[in-house]
C-alpha cells in the first residue's frame, strides 16, 4: 500500500513542478499532501493513521522533515553552508563592477589573431569568471552581448559561437568556488555517515569482528576538499573546450576564422592586459590559495573574497575620476604590511609579553585599521555610486534564500520519500542490478543527466544525492571516495544548464542573441559541448587521481596532517616503503652494520640490550618485508579466482538477510494478533502461510550457495589473516627497531643537562645538614624533579626519593637521608661518566644511524610525514582500492 | 477607501468567487494570529489550551477555542462590510503585514546581535565586571536574565522601529554576514584571536538572512520555477497556478512548520524558546533560542505572503488591473550562481 502513496507522491510532485509553481514549495507541499492523504486513508480504512507508511507515522515524518530543515542553520556541523551567501555576495559584487566586460574585450583582442582565437578567449574569460563571479546567468548574458556580435561579425558559425558562450558560461558550476560544490559537500557528509554504518554492518556480518579496521572506512569530504577535488577536472574541461575550438578552426577555418587586431601589441596594450587580468587573478589566488594552503576555512575565504570584490568594485565603479585607486592601494599596502609583520613578529593578542610584542601589536592595529578603512571606503563608494551596494544586497538575499528554501523543500521531500519506503525501493533496485558498482553508478549518472533536462542543479543535488550516495559509497569493491563521487555528480549536473528545453544558459543566451540566430542553431551548438562534458566525465571517471590527489596532498602536508602511524595510511606507506627498501636496501644494511660496529659495552645493561635488540629488529626488517610480500602474493594469486564466488555468495547472503528481516517482521505481526474472532484466525493463517513461503525461499537460497564455499572461504580467510598478521609483525618490528635508538640518542644527549645539575645535587648534603627537615625535603624534591627531567635517571632519582621520605617522616631521620644522598651522588657520578663518554664516542654514530633509518624503518614513529613521503602517499591514496574481499 | 482610478488596483468588480477568496485569505490570516496567541497563552501563561475544552471544559480553554471561532467569523464580517475592497488591495495589506514582521525581525537580529555580541565579548575578556559590577556580571551570565532583561527590551524596541521605518531592512543582513565573517578573518589572522561568540554572530545573521528573505523573494517571484510549461502559460493560467499552489502547497507547508514547531511544550521551536536555550560552547552568544524562533518567523511571514499571493493569483486570473511587475517579467531572473 505504501507503494501506492509513493506513486502518488511522485505524480503530485511531477505535476506540481510541471505547473511551474516555485520548486522550493512544490517539493515540500506535495510531500505534505501525500503524507496527509496517507494518514487520512489509514485512519478511514485501517483505523490507524500510520497504517500506510513503510514505518513510523505521519507526525513522526513531518517532525523529521521540519527538524532536518532547522538543522541547516541550527547544527554547527553544517556551518560550511555559511559560505554560500559570502560567495554569492562576492560574485554579484564583481558582476556589477563590470569586470566581465573588461575581460571579454581585452582577451578577444589578445587571442583574436590565432585560429579560433575569439572562441578560445571566450572560454578563457569564462574560466576566469567562473573562479571569481561564477554567476551563470550574468556570464552568459555578458558574453552574449559582447562576444557574440564580435564573433558574428568575424563570420563565426552561429552554432559554434553560441555553443561556446553557453558552455563557457556554465564553467562556474564546476570551477571552485562554487555553490553546487558546497551543497554537494553538505549532502555528502551525511551520506558518508550512513554509508559508513552500512559498511560496518557488512563487515561485521562477513567477518564476525565487532569493529572494522579504519583503513576500510569511507574517505569523507568537506567543502574545501570538494573545491580542491574539482579544480583539476575543471581545468580538464576548460582544456577540452579550447582544444576542441582550436582543432575545429584548423580543420575547417570557415567556422572560426582568425580576427586581425586593429591596434598594436605594444607596451600600452600589455599594460592594459595586465591591469585587466591581475586583479581577478589575484582574487582567485587569494581566495583559492588560502583554502589550498589550509590557512583559511572556506567561510573565511568567502569573506576575504567578498571584501576583495568590494575593493575591486570600489575602483572600477569610480573609474575616470581622480583618486580612483586610492582605497585599493591602501588595502594592498596594509595587507603587505600585515603579511610582513606576521612573518617578522607573529602577534598573539593573548600573550603580549615583551616590548617588541607591544610595538608589533600597535603596528598591526594601525595596519588593520587602515585595511578596515580601505574596505569601508570601497563599501561607501559602492553604496553611493549607482546604488550598487543595495542591489548587491537584495540579489544576495534573494539568491541565498532561494537556494536554502529549496534545501527545506528537499528535506521534507526526502522525509516523505523515506516514509513510503522509497529509499528501500531504490536501494533494492540498485543493488539488485547485475554488474556491481559500475552498473549502479552508470544508471545513477544517467538518471541525473536525464533529470538535468528538467531540473536545476540545486534540486538534483539535494533530492538525488541523499538517496543514492549512501548506496554508491558503501560499496567496498569500488571503494570510491566521497569527493570523487561529488565531483562526478557536479560535472554531470553541469550539463543541466545546457540541456534543452530547461537549460538556464540557453534561456539567457536566447534572451540576448539577435533574432538572426535561430533557437535550433543554439541547441545544435551546445550538443558538441555536452559531448565534451561527457568526455570529461569519462576521463575523470577513469583517472580518479585527478580528483583525489589534491585533497589528499593538502591533507597530508597541512599543519593538521595525520601522523604516519595512522592506520588509514599504513597501506600506502608500506607500498611506498617496500619499494624504498628495494632501492636503498644496501644503504640501509650498511647503516645497520655500521651501527653494529659501534662500541657500547660500557653502557648500562638495560640500554645496551635495548640497543642491540633494536639493531636486531632493524636487520630483521627485510625478512619481515619478504614475508609480507610472500603472504600478499599468495593472497593475490587466489584473489582473482575467489572473487566471482565471493560476490555470488555475498549476494545470496544479502538476500537471505533480507528474508530473515521479513521473517522477523512477520513473527512480530503474528504475535500481535489477539485470538478471538474468525477474522483474526484467517489473518493468522495467511501470515503463517507467508512465513512458510519465506522459509522455503530461504532454504532454496541456502541450497544455492555452492558446496565449495565453506572450504574456499575458509582457505581465503586464512590467507587474509596470514597477510594481515605478517603486516602487523612488520609494523611491530620496525617500531621496535626505531624506538630504542631514538631513546638512546635522547638519553646520551642528556649528559650536558645532567652535568649542569651536579652542583645542585652536591649542595644538597649541606642543605640536609643545616636546614629544618621540612625545608630540606622540599629542596630535595625540587632537585629530584630537575634530575627526572633528564631521560633515564631513575638510578639517581630513587635514592633521592628515599632521602626525601626520610626527611618528611613523622620522625625525621637526617642520617638516613644523608646516606641515601650519598648513594644518589655515586649513581650520578657513574651515570655521568658513561653518558659523557658515550656522548663523545657513540652519539655521532648513533645519530647518523637514526638519520639513516628515520624516513624508512623509523617513519611510523615520526610525528608527521616528511614532504617527499607525503606526496608519494598522497599519490598512492588517490587511487581507489578494492577492499571487497575483506568483507 | 480612495476613489477608484482607471487601471488602478482599486478598480474592481466583486463577485461571489472573489468574496469567497477574500474570506479564505483573511480567515487564514486571522487563524494564524489566533494560533500564535493561543500558543502564547498556553505555554507561557499556562492556560489549558483550546483542545482541552473538549476534555475537561475549563473556562479558559473555552475562551481559547472562542479565539478560533472569532478568527473564522470575523473575516465574514470584514469581507461583507468592505465588499468593494479589491483583491489587490487586500493582497497589498497582507503583504504589508508580512513586510512589517520581517522588518521587525531584522531590527531584532540587528540590535540583539550587536548587543549580545558586545556583552559576550566583554564577558569573555573579563571586562564586564569593571564596567557594570559583580552582581550584574553574574546576572548577565545567566540566560534567564539576559533573555528577559536584555533581549526583550531590544525586541520591543525593534517592533517600534519597524513600525516607524519603511525600508526592507533584511537585505542589510547580507552585508552584515560578510562583515561579521570578515571580522573573524581580521582578528584571527592579525591578532590570533578567535572566540565562540564571533561564529555565533555570523550564524545568527546568516540564519536570519535566508529565512527572512524568503517572503520578499516570493513577492519578487525570485524562487526558482520549472518553467518548461509555465513560461508558455497565459496570464490567466499563471494566476491560477500561483493561487492554487499557494493554497494547496504553500500554506499547508507553513501550517506544518508551525504545528510541528509550536504544537507542544516539547516542540522544536517552543522548547528552546521556553528554556531560553543557549549554545553548549562556553562564552558564546545567548541567542540560540532566537534562532529557533526564526523558523516561526519564516513560517508566519510565508503564510501571510502566500495568502497575498493567492489573492493576487485570483486577480491575475480574473484579469484585474494593477498587476504588480516583477523582475521575472523582464526576462529570467538569474539563479544559478556559483
Amino acid at each position: 500500500m505504501e507503494l501506492l502513496f509513493l506513486l502518488i507522491l511522485v505524480l503530485l510532485m511531477a505535476s506540481a513542478l510541471g505547473s511551474g509553481f516555485p520548486v522550493a514549495f512544490a517539493l515540500p507541499g506535495s510531500a505534505i499532501l501525500t503524507i496527509g492523504l496517507a494518514a487520512l486513508s489509514g485512519y478511514l480504512f485501517a483505523g490507524d493513521v500510520g497504517a500506510y507508511f513503510a514505518q513510523g507515522g505521519p507526525v513522526q515524518w513531518l517532525t523529521a522533515g521540519v527538524t532536518n530543515f532547522r538543522g541547516i542553520y541550527w547544527e554547527a556541523e553544517r556551518d560550511t553552508l555559511i559560505a554560500i551567501p559570502l560567495f554569492v555576495f562576492m560574485g554579484i559584487m564583481l558582476q556589477r563592477s563590470k569586470i566581465a566586460e573588461d575581460l571579454l574585450v581585452t582577451m578577444a583582442q589578445l587571442f583574436g589573431p590565432i585560429p579560433g582565437g575569439l572562441g578560445i578567449s571566450v572560454v578563457f574569460v569564462g574560466a576566469l569568471l567562473a573562479a571569481t563571479t561564477g554567476i551563470v546567468g550574468a556570464t552568459v548574458v555578458a558574453m552574449g552581448l559582447i562576444s557574440l556580435p564580435a564573433m558574428m561579425r568575424s563570420n563565426y558559425s552561429p552554432s559554434l559561437a553560441t555553443g561556446t558562450i553557453a558552455a563557457s558560461g556554465t564553467l562556474g558550476q564546476i570551477i571552485p568556488p562554487s555553490i553546487v560544490l558546497i551543497i554537494l559537500a553538505d549532502q555528502l557528509a551525511s551520506a558518508v555517515d550512513q554509508a559508513s554504518t552500512t559498511r560496518k554492518a557488512l563487515h561485521k556480518a562477513a567477518t564476525g569482528e565487532l569493529s572494522m579496521p579504519s583503513e576500510f572506512d569511507i574517505v569523507s569530504t568537506s567543502a574545501g576538499d570538494m573545491f580542491m577535488g574539482a579544480f583539476v577536472p575543471g581545468l580538464v574541461l576548460v582544456g577540452l573546450y579550447m582544444v576542441f575550438i582550436l582543432v575545429l578552426a584548423l580543420l575547417r577555418p570557415g567556422v572560426a576564422p582568425p580576427v586581425s587586431f586593429e591596434g598594436r601589441f605594444d607596451t600600452r596594450f600589455a599594460g592594459r592586459v595586465l591591469l585587466i587580468l591581475v586583479p581577478p587573478l589575484t582574487l582567485i589566488f587569494v581566495v583559492l590559495g588560502s583554502i589550498i594552503a589550509g590557512v583559511a576555512t572556506v567561510n573565511q575565504a568567502g569573506a576575504i573574497g567578498a571584501a576583495g570584490a568590494t575593493i575591486m568594485a570600489g575602483y572600477r565603479l569610480y573609474e575616470g575620476r581622480p583618486g580612483t585607486y586610492r582605497p585599493a592601494m591602501l588595502a594592498v599596502g596594509s595587507i603587505v604590511a600585515l603579511a610582513l609583520l606576521a612573518n617578522i613578529a607573529p602577534i598573539n593578542v593573548k600573550s603580549i609579553h615583551s616590548g617588541a610584542d607591544v610595538i608589533a601589536l600597535i603596528l598591526a592595529s594601525i595596519a588593520a585599521a587602515v585595511f578596515i578603512a580601505a574596505v569601508a571606503w570601497s563599501f561607501w563608494r559602492t553604496f553611493k555610486i549607482e546604488d550598487t551596494l543595495r542591489g548587491v544586497m537584495v540579489e544576495t538575499a534573494k539568491t541565498t534564500s532561494l537556494v536554502f528554501i529549496i534545501l527545506l523543500g528537499a528535506a521534507m521531500l526526502t522525509a516523505a520519500f523515506r516514509a513510503f519506503g522509497g529509499e528501500d525501493l531504490v536501494r533494492e533496485f540498485l543493488t539488485g542490478l547485475p554488474g556491481g558498482f559500475w552498473t549502479q553508478f552508470v544508471i545513477v549518472m544517467a538518471v541525473i543527466f536525464f533529470l538535468g533536462f528538467f531540473l536545476d542543479f540545486i534540486e538534483i543535488a539535494v533530492v538525488v544525492v541523499p538517496i543514492v550516495a549512501p548506496i554508491l559509497l558503501s560499496d567496498p569493491s569500488a571503494n570510491v571516495t566521497a569527493v570523487w563521487l561529488g565531483v562526478m555528480i557536479g560535472l554531470n549536473i553541469q550539463t543541466s544548464f545546457l540541456t534543452p528545453p530547461f537549460g538556464f544558459a540557453l534561456f539567457y543566451l536566447r534572451g540576448v542573441a539577435p533574432a538572426v540566430i535561430k533557437t535550433l542553431q543554439i541547441y545544435k551548438g551546445v550538443v558538441a559541448f555536452i559531448g565534451l562534458q561527457l568526455l570529461a566525465l569519462v576521463i575523470v571517471g577513469n583517472y580518479p587521481s585527478l580528483v583525489n590527489y589534491l585533497p589528499a596532498r593538502i591533507s597530508l602536508t597541512s599543519e593538521t596532517a595525520p601522523p604516519p602511524i595512522n592506520p588509514k595510511l599504513q597501506h600506502c606507506i608500506e607500498e611506498m616503503l617496500f619499494e624504498t627498501y628495494d632501492a636503498r636496501g644496501g644503504e640501509l644494511r650498511a647503516a645497520i652494520a655500521a651501527a653494529r660496529g659501534l662500541e657500547f659495552g660500557y653502557l648500562p645493561k638495560q640500554l645496551r640490550s635495548a640497543l642491540s635488540d633494536g639493531l636486531g629488529k632493524a636487520e630483521a626488517t627485510f625478512d619481515r618485508v619478504a614475508e609480507v610480500r610472500r603472504t600478499g602474493a599468495a593472497l593475490n594469486a587466489q584473489a582473482d579466482g575467489f572473487r566471482p564466488l565471493h560476490r555470488e555468495v555475498r549476494a545470496i547472503q544479502s538476500d537471505i538477510a533480507k528474508i530473515e528481516a521479513e521473517t522477523k517482521d512477520l513473527l512480530t505481526r503474528i504475535s500481535r494478533i489477539r485470538d478471538g474472532d474468525e477474522k483474526a484466525v484467517a489473518r493468522r493463517a495467511s501470515l503463517e502461510a507467508k512465513l512458510a513461503e519465506l522459509g522455503a525461499e530461504r532454504d532454496d537460497l541456502e541450497a544455492a550457495i555452492p558446496a565449495d564455499w565453506a572450504r574456499e572461504s575458509k582457505a581465503f580467510t586464512e590467507l587474509l589473516t596470514a597477510n594481515s598478521r605478517s603486516r602487523a609483525l612488520y609494523r611491530r618490528n620496525v617500531d621496535g627497531a626505531y624506538e630504542p635508538i631514538a631513546e638512546a640518542v635522547a638519553t646520551i644527549a642528556g649528559a650536558d643537562r645532567l652535568a649542569a645539575l651536579g652542583g645542585e645535587l652536591a649542595g644538597l648534603s649541606q642543605v640536609i645538614a643545616d636546614s629544618p627537615p621540612a625545608e630540606a625535603a622540599d629542596r630535595v624534591r625540587e632537585v629530584a624533579r630537575l634530575i627526572g627531567g633528564v631521560e633515564s635517571t631513575r638510578a639517581i632519582k630513587s635514592p633521592l626519593e628515599k632521602a626525601r621520605r626520610a626527611l618528611k617522616a613523622k620522625d625525621p631521620n637526617s642520617t638516613l637521608a644523608a646516606e641515601q644522598l650519598e648513594k644518589a651522588l655515586q649513581a650520578y657520578d657513574q651515570d655521568l661518566a658513561w653518558r659523557q663518554r658515550a656522548m663523545a664516542e657513540l652519539l655521532p654514530g648513533l645519530q647518523a644511524y637514526e638519520a639513516a633509518i628515520r624516513d624508512t624503518i623509523g617513519l611510523r614513529r615520526q610525528s608527521r610525514l616528511p614532504p617527499k613521503q607525503a606526496l608519494a602517499v598522497a599519490s598512492c591514496s588517490s587511487h581507489h582500492r578494492d577492499v571487497s574481499l575483506s568483507f | 477607501m480612495t476613489a477608484a482610478q482607471p487601471d488602478s488596483i482599486d478598480d474592481f468588480v466583486p463577485s461571489g468567487l472573489t468574496q469567497a477568496c477574500r474570506y479564505v485569505a483573511w480567515a487564514i490570516v486571522a487563524t494564524l494570529f489566533a494560533f500564535l496567541l493561543n500558543v502564547y497563552l498556553t505555554f507561557w501563561l499556562g492556560w489549558p489550551g483550546a483542545t482541552a475544552a473538549f476534555k475537561d471544559g475549563a473556562a479558559l480553554a473555552w475562551l481559547q477555542l472562542l479565539l478560533y471561532e472569532l478568527a473564522l467569523a470575523g473575516p465574514v464580517v470584514f469581507v461583507i462590510k468592505a465588499k468593494s475592497r479589491s483583491l489587490r488591495r487586500d493582497s497589498l495589506t497582507i503583504t504589508a503585514m508580512a513586510a512589517y514582521i520581517v522588518r521587525a525581525a531584522f531590527w531584532m537580529v540587528l540590535l540583539v546581535g550587536l548587543a549580545d555580541a558586545l556583552i559576550s565579548f566583554l564577558r569573555v575578556e573579563g571586562l564586564l565586571q569593571a564596567l557594570v559590577g559583580e552582581q550584574l556580571t553574574q546576572d548577565l551570565g545567566r540566560n534567564k536574565f539576559r533573555g528577559p532583561y536584555v533581549h526583550m527590551p531590544l525586541i520591543v524596541l525593534s517592533l517600534i522601529v519597524a513600525a516607524r521605518s519603511k525600508t526592507l531592512g533584511f537585505t542589510w543582513l547580507a552585508l552584515l554576514v560578510v562583515l561579521a565573517e570578515l571580522l573573524i578573518v581580521i582578528t584571527r589572522f592579525v591578532f590570533s584571536y578567535e572566540q565562540a561568540f564571533m561564529g555565533d554572530l555570523v550564524r545568527f545573521w546568516y540564519g536570519g538572512l535566508f529565512l527572512f528573505a524568503s517572503a520578499y523573494t516570493l513577492l519578487e517571484d525570485g524562487h526558482v520555477r520549472v518553467d518548461v510549461l509555465y513560461s508558455g502559460f497565459s496570464e490567466r493560467t499563471k494566476g491560477m497556478v500561483n493561487a492554487g499552489g499557494a493554497l494547496l502547497l504553500g500554506i499547508p507547508l507553513c501550517w506544518v512548520v508551525l504545528a510541528v514547531g509550536l504544537g507542544q511544550r516539547s516542540s522544536i521551536i517552543t522548547s528552546p524558546l521556553l528554556a531560553l536555550e543557549v549554545t553548549q560552547a562556553g562564552f558564546g552568544m545567548y541567542v540560540k533560542y532566537l534562532l529557533a524562533a526564526f523558523l516561526a518567523i519564516f513560517a508566519v511571514s510565508m503564510m501571510l505572503q502566500f495568502a497575498a499571493t493567492a489573492l493576487d493569483g485570483v486577480a491575475d486570473w480574473r484579469g484585474d488591473p494593477g498587476k504588480r511587475r516583477t523582475p521575472s517579467d523582464n526576462g529570467h531572473w538569474a539563479p544559478g550562481v556559483e
